[in-house]
């Protein structure tokens, strides 16, 4: 049953995963494609990248470092700026769509069936998971075209790496999503709350680059435990940070599965 | 005859808006069961409390024995629901709805398409482009596809025309013929009147009344309008169940209640051009009860 309800749910996601796909992976490579052209003028742009607020480029990642550094260059244009978009869109999109079922009415459909509420919701988790990491992987895809296009090197294996740390941000994001749209099953309501945290911890995070008195603050931020600068440097996996990203994921889908199974169905 | 449904003092409450209350009944295997009421008196509530999909704030349920709450994967397994305009995907066609839905059923890829033909509904058009009473065939078709012993309908013929009306109604025959049973949730009362064997009336979140639905009806006026070619002779509508509402020198408007044999061997002895019976609708019906009551009409 988890399967039928999987695949139904994957089916409804196909439209709006690949257009986000297809954005994603034309963004990833066009940008990608530029990165030759900014080592052979890193002097000006590191002089340009000192004419910035120390606040903008906090906004996007960047902190010492050269832009000639296919890590920082990554992280600044890509990583720490379209991912989080994209993320976050299919996320909560895919995550709150059992609370518009119930809304408009068609987990009425799906649940007088022999379907079960943990198999729906099960079917469903799968199916943010595949939309999330099809889009990693487009993510992926565009840089690595941008790469065979330029030749620009890349550290390809590092930036496949990537793509695992990137899936653990995103169903970070999708499984408390989920938990909220099953308490509220209002999906306005859940998209809203959860792109509203999203927005507070990503300041949190910028507000802590800039001030070391509260540099904790980032600690409650996902974005802290989303740097893959290192990754992307001298090749050391963010393992502790991508542990911790899949355990609030599993924890959010695990408390979703329970609230869902108790929870009544009055819209 | 063992009972399919058993509701035991059901109550659904929301906070501080009224759902059901006390409700209790049970409904026979092989019976159609009809459950009137009008708009808002708790019909759905009752149809979603029973389906599991709201959990009683008091009293019990039970279907094929197995608790509603608790079980209803299980209990779901052996019944077909479907609701007033049910809310399907809209950008998949028919077809594909009812395809998906059977395999959520396990039931075969296909079943639906003999009554599909049966109710002139197109499974190649997306949902989304089909009208009200074609959306509801859908409903109808996903109702029905199957061999499940219990099939709930939640007021599944709004929007359907007459003519798929009365197929509406032979599948329902069919049904009980097979010896299933329907719970059916409808205000509309000449359907009920065709197709049920009891009926509960709900008003107000509480079940008013279960009788069969010759003794509801029979204990409700209903309009005759005769035509005559001439005058009637004083008296002859002088009858205990009878009241004359209006009569010009033709035109005779009369309520009877009850046994309607002595009018029609009065009427009988007149030079009728035209009769017109008209059964009491819902609204009627409800007046009565709250009449009964002692409260005020609203």
């Amino acid at each position: 049953m988890t399967v039928a309800a999987f695949s139904l749910d994957l089916r409804r996601s196909r439209t709006l995963v690949t257009w986000l796909a297809v954005i994603t992976a034309a963004y990833a490579g066009f940008i990608s494609v530029f990165y030759t052209n900014v080592v052979e003028n890193a002097a000006q742009f590191e002089q340009l990248l000192e004419a910035y607020p120390k606040e903008l480029l906090a906004a996007f990642g960047i902190g010492e470092g050269s832009f000639a550094d296919p890590g920082i260059f990554l992280t600044g244009y890509i990583y720490n700026f379209l991912w989080p978009l994209v993320a976050a869109i299919v996320a909560i999109a895919v995550a709150t769509r059992v609370a518009g079922d119930a809304g408009r009415g068609f987990l009425d459909v799906v649940l007088s069936t022999r379907l079960s509420r943990t198999a729906h919701l099960c079917g469903s988790i799968g199916s943010q998971l595949v939309a999330i990491v099809v889009v990693a992987a487009a993510m992926f895809a565009g840089i690595y075209l941008g790469d065979l296009l330029i030749a620009p090197d890349f550290p390809e294996t590092r930036v496949a790496l990537s793509i695992l740390h990137s899936v653990a941000f995103g169903a970070a994001i999708a499984g408390p999503a989920t938990l909220l749209a099953v308490i509220l099953l209002d999906r306005g309501r859940a998209a809203g709350i959860a792109a509203g945290v999203l927005v507070v911890m990503y300041l949190f995070n910028v507000v802590a680059a800039l001030a070391p008195d509260v540099d904790w603050i980032a600690t409650v931020s996902a974005f802290h435990y989303f740097d893959l600068r290192r990754l992307l440097g001298d090749g050391t996996y963010p393992l502790t940070d991508s542990l911790l990203l899949g355990a609030v994921a599993i924890a959010g889908w695990a408390a979703a599965l329970v609230a869902f199974r108790r929870r009544d169905l009055a819209a | 005859m063992p009972s399919v449904i058993e509701a035991a003092g059901l109550t659904k409450s929301y906070g501080s808006r009224r759902g059901i209350d006390g409700v209790t009944f049970a409904v026979d295997e092989g019976e159609v069961f009809g459950f009137l009421g009008p708009n808002g008196a708790g019909k759905t509530t009752t149809i979603r409390t029973l389906l599991g999909l709201l959990r009683p704030t008091d009293g019990s349920a039970s279907i094929f024995g197995l608790d509603v709450w608790a079980d209803a994967p299980r209990l779901h397994e052996r019944l077909s629901y479907v609701g007033s305009d049910p809310a399907y995907l809209g950008e998949l066609t028919a077809g594909r709805q009812l395809d998906d839905i059977c395999r959520l059923r396990r039931l075969p890829k296909g079943i639906w398409r003999p009554i599909a033909e049966r109710l002139e509904l197109d499974p190649s058009v997306q949902i989304r482009k089909l009208s009200r009473g074609n959306r509801q065939k859908v409903g109808v078709v996903q109702a029905f596809m199957g061999d499940a012993p219990l099939i709930v309908l939640d007021e599944p013929s709004t929007g359907l025309d007459p003519l798929m009306q009365r197929e509406f109604l032979a599948l329902v025959s069919e049904v009980r013929a097979a010896g299933r049973t329907v719970f059916l949730s409808s205000h509309n009362l000449p359907e009920v009147e065709r197709s049920c064997d009891r009926v509960g009336i709900i008003r107000d979140g509480r079940l008013i009344d279960i009788s069969t639905v010759h003794a509801l009806l029979a204990g409700h006026w209903r309009s005759v309008n005769l035509v005559l070619a001439e005058p009637a002779p004083p008296g002859t509508f002088d009858l205990a169940n009878v009241q004359v509402v209006s009569a010009s020198a033709r035109d005779i408007h009369l309520m009877i209640e009850g046994d309607v044999n002595p009018l029609i061997r009065r009427i009988a002895q007149l030079d009728v051009r035209d009769i017109a019976v008209t059964t009491p609708d819902i609204e009627d019906i409800f007046l009565r009860f709250y009449e009964h009551d002692g409260e005020p009409d609203q």
